[in-house]
């Protein structure tokens, strides 16, 4: 249809430069022209061609009522648009017809409702209908259903240029209390850092105090302040509703429907004024159903080259390869849908060093509405087929997080909503991943947003749950201390966790909020392993957190050290199986490591970090404990952490008690020092395992146990 | 007809054996998890279900010991909560100290009103009880939502060694809605 509807097609000019041509080919552009003919009388006969030319020639003050040419004319176009939407030029007609009223306000209405595009919205069309307003004859109801109509198809318009050029002037109908949560959106849609001005912010700051703290007056306030934050003094709250609503337009179904049955079409079709060439499902932003747009440009071709060199711009989607990024970076175009740059590498790649915040402002706004609205609170209860969606989105976003090394502030908003609502098992391990990314949350709010939800959900969740969660907070206390290690300052004293959010972090509120992780995960873990029973997976997923702890100080320059709690050391101690055992040794080890460079850095300089006494008497209490028990053979002593009375340990009738946990009696161990018994006396027939305590065979029942794979314990205990 | 109160400990508890009673008014989601409840091995886990309570005075006898009971609300019927809510004083309050826990479906329908899911927050704050989200859509949902109150029965029953189930109920709680759309984090 796009092609077939032509109706100023080879103008005038086109023509009259063809007499300069040579005689040669003026007898193939006669047999053009008559062609053109052909197809001109064809279209002539076209019912919907006449129908178009009907409303761009009826004149102003046509009667309505009775008017059959009128009706039959509007329902020819109403039925083309719903069936196959309406082209570039179809549009600018009835745009036209519709905003000059020139059959009053029942007809505009009706054409408004009916401006499905095929392709794309020409821009000058939009232009010409936003001028329209200003005449002020439109009914208040019917421009803001224009307004409506210009967001929903705002990435379907094949260039910006000129409608941020009436920027001032769409501007001036902020004032318009009806049309301004609407004009706002459009504005955030289109604002450049150069559209920011003081005479603005006053005006949106003036409207602030006379509307209340309004949503979309903040949005718009805070796109201003990332651009220009010398201009914007308010504060802005770092998370906000979310600002723009959902409106649930009367295009929104009929423009799924035409570009689905036109997918194959536009796909094929090569004539489009912009690259769109990889476009098959071309979708908007309020469309999505969490599907990510494909990466492209609505930078005209042709309105490219008018503009002017100084601003001159470059689309994403031409660039090819990180040269061609860097070379360009100072004038790139970002595409209207932001949402595509979470499936470009090369695209992340920009967001991740341009120092522009406008960019991922623009991202987090559509990741938090994408989130929220289809995913979160998805309105069905979630049918199979959307879990699907979703999971794909989630790991598309997470592929993006990983990419980039950080988490965007929306999906940490999300997050916080989402388990508090969460059974637990919805998209697991996506919202797990997702959860690991968060940056550091502040001391004073991680219980109420994290540990309370969590808590919950650990305690009454199955094993797999309760080892999925350790794990997730591992990573989430790795990457907290890799952002340190990486972030920190030189002074030493304050550190920015993220290098795009303005979230600064003194030291000490940074280790009050690692400090309070640990403590959580160790009650967690201590009642965590109570309620399952010591249950050796969760203990291995637990000492794997205890693992990164251990070393905070060595590993990632953390001036801290927090003890495992007893719930967690003597579980380990006693467990059943050796790896375990062997696990807490190496994390004892590291722990003596790091506390002994802690303490000789303390030593040389003099303002180095205090480690606590209780940290000290902690450690070498369970130092203690841990060398009697497995190579002293002095289990039960007095000052140790475990004590119970002489008389209960006589009446259990255990013989020599003291040695029941040594590295040969202890139960995980046991295998082996019947092994290794049967290799060092084959001849004996009964077992006698004291043999093995003496100086000689003990020396090299370590050897053979370090020889198992044993190295946590081999260098827990060095070898004198 | 007299209707009883039901209380915890006035029968004697079966070796090896949970009882659960799933209380819902509109009687959708409470057959698809006792079906699930019942396929657990380790234990003999019975099922009653019921409407609302209080229950009838007539199977009294025949009814073991309940150690579980859980309030099944539907979000998107005020009904469903009401009902849930005028049940609840026909448990003996001894039920309250971890043996009463509230399990809520369609609470990420957008159809919701906020206040809705606030309200059974807060009954569920008040009473000192766990409330557990669950997706009774999905299969996935439905034997997640079995496995966690099989989880919370277990200790219930008293089946978990050095477990209560005052003990656990003090750790699951439900606390006071976080109030997430105005964190005052500046």
């Amino acid at each position: 249809m796009a092609t077939k509807l032509n109706l100023s097609a080879p103008s005038d000019s086109d023509l009259s430069s063809l007499a300069d041509q040579t005689a040669s080919s003026r007898s193939i552009n006669r047999s053009l022209r008559v062609a053109e003919k052909e197809r001109r009388k064809n279209e002539a006969e076209d019912p919907f061609v006449l129908a178009l030319k009907y409303f761009s020639d009826v004149e102003a003050g046509t009667p309505l009522f009775g008017n059959d040419e009128f009706e039959k004319n509007l329902v020819l176009v109403e039925r083309l648009a719903y069936s196959k939407g309406l082209s570039p030029e179809a549009i600018s007609i009835m745009l036209e017809f519709a905003m000059s009223l020139r059959m009053g306000n029942a007809p505009c209405v009706r054409v408004l409702k009916c401006l499905i595009p095929t392709t794309v919205v020409p821009q000058g069309a939009v232009v010409r209908a936003v001028v329209w307003l200003g005449v002020g004859k439109i009914p208040i109801n019917t421009q803001i259903l224009f307004i409506k109509w210009v967001l929903t198809v705002f990435d379907l318009i094949d260039a910006k240029d000129q409608l941020r050029a009436v920027y001032g002037f769409i501007f001036s109908f902020v004032t318009d209390e009806n049309l301004c949560p609407f004009i706002c959106h459009l504005l955030y849609l289109l604002t450049r850092k150069e559209s920011v001005r003081v005479f603005r912010v006053r005006k949106l700051l003036e409207l602030q105090s006379k509307l209340g703290r309004q949503p979309f007056l903040l949005h718009l306030l805070s796109l201003y302040k990332v651009f220009c934050p010398e201009l914007v003094t308010l504060s802005i709250p770092s998370r906000m509703r979310s600002g723009f609503r959902n409106y649930n337009s009367p295009w929104k179904s009929a423009l799924i429907a035409v570009q689905k049955r036109n997918g194959s079409q536009v796909a094929s079709s090569t004539s489009l004024p912009f690259t769109i060439k990889d476009k098959t499902n071309p979708r908007k932003r309020k469309h999505c159903h969490l599907e990510l747009p494909v990466l492209s440009s609505l930078v005209n071709k042709q309105a490219q080259t008018e503009l002017s060199s100084s601003r001159k711009v470059v689309p994403l989607v031409q660039l090819h390869s990180l040269t061609q990024l860097l070379e360009n970076m100072h004038r790139i175009e970002l595409p209207a849908q932001m949402g595509s740059l979470l499936g470009s590498s090369l695209a992340l790649q920009y967001l991740d060093c341009v120092q522009d915040e406008s960019a991922l402002l623009r991202l987090n706004f559509w990741l938090g509405y994408a989130l929220h609205e289809e995913f979160l609170f998805c309105g069905d209860g979630g049918g199979s087929q959307t879990s699907e969606e979703a999971l794909q989105f989630l790991d598309k976003l997470l592929s993006s997080q990983h990419f980039l090394q950080e988490s965007f502030s929306s999906s940490e908003a999300f997050l916080y909503k989402f388990l508090s609502v969460w059974d637990g098992s919805l998209l697991r391990p996506q919202i797990l991943s997702l959860l690991s990314n968060i940056p550091v949350v502040p001391s004073s709010q991680i219980g109420r947003l994290l540990f309370e939800p969590l808590m919950q959900l650990f305690f009454t969740s199955s094993l797999f749950f309760k080892c999925g969660l350790m794990e997730c907070l591992s990573n989430m206390l790795l990457k907290w201390l890799t952002w340190h290690s990486v972030y920190a300052l030189e002074d030493d004293l304050d550190i920015s966790l993220n290098s795009h959010t303005s979230i600064n972090m003194t030291l000490s509120g940074f280790k009050d909020s690692v400090m309070e992780l640990v403590h959580f995960v160790g009650r967690l873990a201590s009642v965590g392993l109570q309620l399952e029973g010591c249950h050796s997976l969760l203990l291995s997923f637990i000492l794997d957190f205890y693992e990164a702890v251990c070393d905070t100080f060595l590993k990632y320059g953390l001036p801290l050290v927090v003890m495992p709690p007893p719930g967690v050391f003597y579980p380990a101690l006693f467990s059943l199986d050796p790896v375990s055992v062997d696990r807490l040794a190496f994390i004892m080890y590291r722990y003596k490591v790091n506390l002994t460079s802690a303490k000789t850095q303390e030593k040389v300089t003099e303002q180095a970090f205090h480690i606590s006494r209780q940290t000290f008497r902690e450690f070498n209490q369970y130092l203690v404990v841990m060398v009697n028990c497995l190579w002293n053979s002095k289990m039960f002593n007095p000052g140790m952490g475990v004590q119970l009375g002489e008389e209960l340990l006589l009446k259990s009738n255990v013989p020599q008690y003291w040695t029941s946990f040594d590295l040969i009696h202890h139960p995980a161990f046991m295998s082996y020092a019947v092994d290794f018994h049967q290799q060092c006396w084959p001849g004996r027939k009964d077992m006698d395992f004291n043999s093995i305590k003496h100086s000689k065979p003990w020396s090299w029942y370590l050897e053979y146990l370090y020889s198992q794979g044993y190295d946590g314990l081999k260098q827990f205990v060095p070898t004198p | 007809m007299k209707m009883s109160l039901l209380k915890p400990f006035s029968k004697l508890p079966g070796l090896n054996t949970a009882n659960i009673l799933l209380v819902e008014s509109e009687e959708q989601f409470q057959q698809n998890l006792a079906d699930t409840l019942v396929e657990e091995t380790a234990v003999t886990v019975n099922v009653r279900l019921a409407k609302s309570l209080p229950l009838p005075m007539e199977n009294e006898e025949s009814r073991p010991r309940i150690d579980l009971v859980v309030f099944i609300i539907n979000l998107t019927s005020e009904l469903s909560f009401r009902s849930a809510e005028a049940s609840l004083k026909y448990l003996d309050p001894g039920y309250f100290l971890g043996k009463v826990c509230f399990m809520v479906t369609n609470a990420r329908n957008a159809s919701v009103p906020t206040e809705r899911l606030d309200a059974v927050r807060k009954l569920a704050a008040s009473l000192h009880c766990p409330l557990l989200f669950a997706e009774d859509q999905t299969p996935d949902g439905v034997t997640n939502a079995a496995e966690r109150l099989l989880t919370i029965l277990k200790v219930a029953a008293g089946l978990v060694p050095m477990a209560t189930a005052l003990y656990l109920s003090n750790l699951t709680r439900c606390t006071l809605p976080p109030d997430i759309d105005q964190p005052s984090f500046d």
